[in-house]
């Protein structure tokens, strides 16, 4: 069954084993440069399931943000389908898969990329205001969620005051104010200090896993990966074996 | 629309005051150039239409004659024979008062008894005055008492007034009230008299200017005119009021367009600023509309997001520009009033009128402008995939790739515009739309021309100036998005400005050519006049006698200059008692000379200027029709010759045929031709003499003639002067904007030059390298494309304007002057980045971005 792209998913079933939120089936992405062919993804095929931390490990120019820009719907792929809880995203418009990523998908890029206009608490409300207006209820929400990652005393601020540190954790913040099912995060402590890496990753983490949201992290720390329920590998846009994080 | 991407973008706006600021000026000075020049020239017609109207009053129809007016019995002949009483006669014609220089009056002379169904105004009552005294008491008139005031004249008072160079008094019998607006300016400047004070005032004895009808519609109108016309003489007929007026209009038509085209390249250039400013405003927000995508905003949303900020910034600017524009207007006003008063007929001007269509015409344009202006970086910002619109090399990559498409849509509307130009059309807005797909064309192709051009300067530069050389080179073209529309618009402002130059200078040029062959006489006489092209005062006929008995004369040409309304329009017919020498006045376009001189010298035969051949498709061997005193009367065109004195065009008739059909023995000037070795001077100073005491007459030698007819052409060319140099402040602010916005952009790249050991003077000699380049660039595209507008403005949109044939004339001297003025403006574009970026501390500029 296909539902669109403003119904809810159907929550998954608990009696049953987990099914995929995300399947990618045979997904593949080629730039054209020079006349020449540059395959950044071959043939990919994987199935992330409902509530799973999935880290997405490899090298620089390996194609790790390149796929998530498959699977949020910001680039269509050359080839294959990204199906999200039986919706296959290929199939939309690109405004229908705008008006998907709005409901469903909260982000969290390298360099924060908070909107510099608006204060931190409005960067909150932002996304919710995308999918609905906003209510008493969602400024109470984006209060919690401030407080949840301890910048409820900078809610008036604009993002240009604050430190990359706390510019990350808004940002984590935002990603799951709109109460997305799926977020993606792309090197979301790349940008950062180690200790401060941690601590925004640590955040996130905490705030995924209580709301049960899945989440698909891009990293270069095989630290920070470990703590993946899965981690999948990436090399010249091919995926390798899915591994269980506890060998690291 | 989430009203938080409203506040995000309000924030973004108030943030930048610099590119609002540039925005709304962009804008602004647009619509304002537009709105002054459209009030200007409503302000004109309006103040023609009310004094015509006013004068006009309820007259349905009007009787108008040949040169000669009308003979005073056909009003008995219309009252009596075809029995209809509602007709009034009426006497016009201009005099100047000492009191109220620079302002002509215009007499009307009427008979009081036949005025009420009329001009209710001046017929007792309502005036406020007995107009009987009009009657009995001579030498009187009725004056508006404002004019009366500025006059400093009261009832009772004398106005001295100049009729033809001759002084004669009024007794101001009483002074007329404005009932309403409309009616104080309809009869400011009116002199009003009793029909036969008016005639021997205007020296019209016997001879009426019109007779006034007032007929019902329908059939029962159309039988009274038939019988009207029935009892009309040869030579008379009635028309229409409003035909009338119109047709009187219609008179600057092609003046009004020139200049409304004119008004337009303004609001083109305004366009580019704001192009740049939405433009620079997208890229900046690059990443703020990358960050806004990926989070589920929609293209949709960011097009209407900047969109909306587009039409924010149209409709400040527009309501900005709307008040300029009056503001400017009342500046303009005076110049459009004296060239059409130069050129066309008399109007006084006393205030500029406001029509509301007038705003709404400037208004529709501003904010229409504006979102055309803003589309391309509305759609650059939405059209981009979410991640692509993060990455500043997208947009370039875009930018490089639109060089070929946007090369290719300029030959194609060059083409176009060539296209409709070879259409065997007279349309004047045809023209005007090939010459505005020239200019678009020509900003099209300017990126593709400006990457040529530096792949040739970058190894040069290079070479000059080392590394630093070879990053200006390339910079130019690595950020095309931002150069090209710079470049455009200073080609574009560049081009225009050599194009009006070559023009104005042609112009010159030929009427100066033109001036050396007519002016074959060495001394002129005339009575001062009020309109400098348009001589139809009356000398004295005893004095023309005394000229030529002046000792060291040995010939006189005399000339009447009458106009009228026939078949042709506004007809202006001239009638030559021509002395052999002047013949070699007349270059003929048509025709050989010693057979046309022939054919017009044995009668019947009449030669005609190259415009009125123009717009009436005249050529030898056609004819033109005139009503004579005897009826409408046919005459062969034995030639057509060049004029450039008026471009309604003139009809030439030698005196004899004139005096055979016409019952008009004035003389409006003379030319005096002096015997071998004669000096003028002597000559002047004697005909001065002769004329003390009879008529004020304008003496003047050949050479000052000369310098009067070119100064009155530098008069009617500065209208268009003052618009070539608002629109190329407009062009040149886009400019300087477009320059500041992409260089202030480079911050941090200046930044991380600068941390690597750039020195503040090579940052400056970095910027003003690049600027300079695009100004030299600019240039010389510009040279040829000004050049190639002036060949369309001189051979087609003037010769469907007015007619005439001009000699193209190029001076160096402006090529250089436009290669200069591009590299000059943009070098101080240049200044205030360089200056900011020597003086900016290298870590904030990296901080900056």
């Amino acid at each position: 069954m296909r539902h669109t792209v403003e119904e809810q998913p159907p929550a998954p079933d608990s009696g049953n084993p987990p099914r995929p939120l995300i399947r990618l089936e045979g997904l593949s992405k080629v730039y054209w440069e020079g006349g020449r062919e540059h395959v950044v993804l071959g043939d990919l095929n994987a199935e992330i399931h409902e509530g799973e931390f999935v880290a997405l490990l490899g090298p620089s120019g390996s194609g790790k943000s390149t796929l998530l820009n498959l699977i949020s719907g910001i680039d269509a792929p050359s080839g294959g389908r990204v199906v999200i809880d039986g919706l296959s995203l290929t199939e939309l418009s690109e405004r229908e898969r705008t008006l998907f990523r709005r409901r469903h998908i909260g982000f969290v890029f390298q360099f924060f990329n908070l909107i510099p206009t608006l204060t931190v608490e409005e960067n909150l409300l932002l996304p919710i205001e995308l999918k609905r207006r906003l209510s008493k209820e969602d400024h109470r929400r984006a209060s919690e969620l401030l407080d949840a990652v301890g910048l409820c005393d900078r809610a008036q601020t604009y993002p240009d005051r604050l430190s990359g540190g706390e510019q990350q954790r808004v940002a984590v913040a935002r990603a799951i104010a709109h109460d997305p099912r799926l977020i993606l995060a792309d090197e979301p402590t790349g940008n950062l200090d180690e200790r401060t890496g941690l601590q925004v990753f640590d955040l996130l983490e905490r705030l995924v896993r209580s709301a049960g949201k899945t989440l698909l992290v891009v990293t270069h720390s095989r630290v920070l990966a470990a703590r993946a329920d899965r981690i999948l590998t990436i090399h010249d846009g091919r995926l390798e074996a899915a591994q269980h994080p506890i060998a690291s | 629309m989430s009203p938080l991407l409203l506040r995000s973008s309000r924030r973004f706006l108030t943030g930048h005051p610099g590119q609002i600021v540039l925005s709304v000026v962009g804008v602004a000075l647009g619509v304002a150039v537009v709105v002054s020049i459209d009030l200007a020239i409503q302000s004109s017609r309006v103040a023609f239409r009310v004094s015509t109207e006013t004068i006009a009053g309820r007259s349905t129809h009007q009787v108008l004659g040949g040169p000669g007016g009308i003979p005073d019995g056909v009003l008995t002949k219309i009252r009596l024979d075809a029995g209809y009483r509602l007709a009034a006669p009426v006497v016009e014609g201009y005099v100047s008062a000492p009191s109220l220089p620079g302002r002509p009056l215009r007499v009307l002379g009427i008979d009081p008894f036949s005025e009420l169904p009329f001009r209710p105004y001046l017929a007792g009552g309502r005036a406020g005055v007995d107009v009987s005294t009009l009657l009995t008491v001579q030498g009187t008139a009725l004056l508006a008492a404002e004019t009366a005031r500025e006059a400093s004249v009261a009832a009772g008072d004398t106005l001295r007034v100049q009729v033809s160079g001759r002084d004669r008094a009024a007794l101001v019998a009483g002074l007329l009230d404005a009932e309403d607006e409309l009616s104080r300016r309809g009869i400011q400047n009116l002199l009003v008299m009793d029909i036969s004070q008016a005639q021997a005032l205007l020296g019209q004895r016997g001879r009426l200017s019109r007779i006034d009808l007032r007929v019902p519609g329908g059939e029962p109108g159309d039988e009274i005119l038939e019988r009207i016309a029935r009892v009309l003489p040869a030579g008379t007929r009635p028309v229409e009021t409003g035909t009338r007026s119109e047709t009187l209009q219609d008179m600057i038509g092609a003046f009004d367009l020139n200049l409304t085209a004119l008004s337009l390249l303004a609001l083109i250039f305004g366009m580019f600023l704001i192009y740049n400013t939405m433009t620079f405003s997208v890229v900046q927000r690059r990443t703020l509309i990358g960050s806004l995508r990926a989070l589920g905003v929609t293209r949709r949303e960011v097009l209407r997001l900047v969109m909306g900020e587009a039409l924010g910034l149209g409709v400040v600017g527009t309501a900005v520009g709307l008040m300029v524009g009056v503001a400017l207007g009342r500046g303009l006003v005076g110049l459009v009033t004296r060239t059409i008063n130069d050129l066309y007929f008399v109007v006084s001007v006393e205030g500029l009128s406001l029509p509301p269509e007038a705003f709404l015409k400037g208004s529709l344009l501003g904010v229409v402008a504006t979102l055309l202006a803003a589309l391309p970086a509305a759609r650059e910002a939405t059209s981009a995939p979410a991640r692509a619109t993060l990455t500043r090399s997208v947009v370039e990559d875009r930018a490089r790739r639109a060089v070929p498409r946007a090369a290719a849509l300029g030959a194609g509307l060059q083409v176009l515009g060539g296209g409709l130009l070879a259409l065997p059309s007279r349309s004047l807005p045809l023209s005007f739309a090939a010459l505005f797909c020239i200019i678009l064309g020509m900003a099209l192709l300017a990126p593709l021309a400006t990457v040529v051009l530096v792949r040739i300067a970058g190894p040069v530069m290079s070479r000059v100036a080392g590394i630093v050389g070879t990053m200006a080179a390339r910079g130019v073209v690595t950020a095309l998005s931002r150069t090209a529309p710079a470049i455009a618009a200073l080609v574009v402002a560049v081009s225009v400005t050599v194009g009006l130059g070559v023009m104005i200078s042609s112009f010159r040029q030929t009427l100066s050519l033109w001036l050396d062959a007519t002016l074959q006489a060495d001394v002129y006489v005339s009575p001062p006049e009020l309109i400098s092209n348009r001589a139809e005062g009356r000398l004295e006929p005893t004095l023309v006698e005394r000229f030529a008995r002046q000792p060291g004369v040995a010939g006189v040409s005399t000339y009447r200059g009458t106009v009228f309304e026939a078949d042709y329009g506004v007809t202006r017919l001239v009638a030559l008692d021509l002395y052999p020498r002047g013949e070699a006045a007349f270059d003929f376009k048509e025709g050989r000379r010693e057979e046309a001189f022939r054919r017009f010298r044995s009668g019947e035969e009449v030669l005609v200027s190259e415009p009125f051949a123009y717009r009436h498709d005249l050529g030898v061997g056609s004819t033109v029709r005139l009503p004579s005193d005897g009826g409408e009367r046919e005459f062969p065109v034995a030639g057509v010759f060049y004029d450039y004195g008026s471009d309604r065009g003139v009809i030439m008739m030698s005196r004899t045929t004139y005096d055979r059909h016409w019952s008009d023995p004035a003389v409006t000037s003379v030319g005096l031709f002096l015997e071998q070795g004669g000096q003028s001077e002597a000559v002047i100073a004697g005909v001065r003499r002769s004329a003390e005491g009879i008529q004020d007459v304008v003496v003047r030698s050949n050479r000052a003639l000369r310098e009067a007819s070119l100064e009155v052409f530098e008069r009617t060319f500065a209208i268009t002067a003052v618009l070539r140099l608002l629109a190329f402040i407009v062009a040149f602010i886009g400019v300087l904007s477009a320059l500041m916005a992409l260089q202030l952009e480079r911050a941090r790249e200046l930044g991380v030059l600068r941390a690597n050991g750039m020195t503040p003077g090579q940052v400056w000699h970095l910027v003003a390298s690049q600027t300079g380049l695009m100004g030299l660039a600019a240039g010389m595209l510009a040279v040829p494309a000004g050049v190639a507008l002036a060949v369309v403005m001189i051979f087609v949109v003037n010769k469907r304007s007015f007619g005439w044939t001009l000699r193209l004339e190029v001076s160096p001297e402006i090529l250089v002057q436009a290669l200069a003025l591009a590299v000059a403006g943009a070098l101080l574009a240049g200044l205030v980045p360089a200056w900011r970026m020597s003086r900016t501390p290298p870590a904030l500029a990296l901080r900056e971005e």
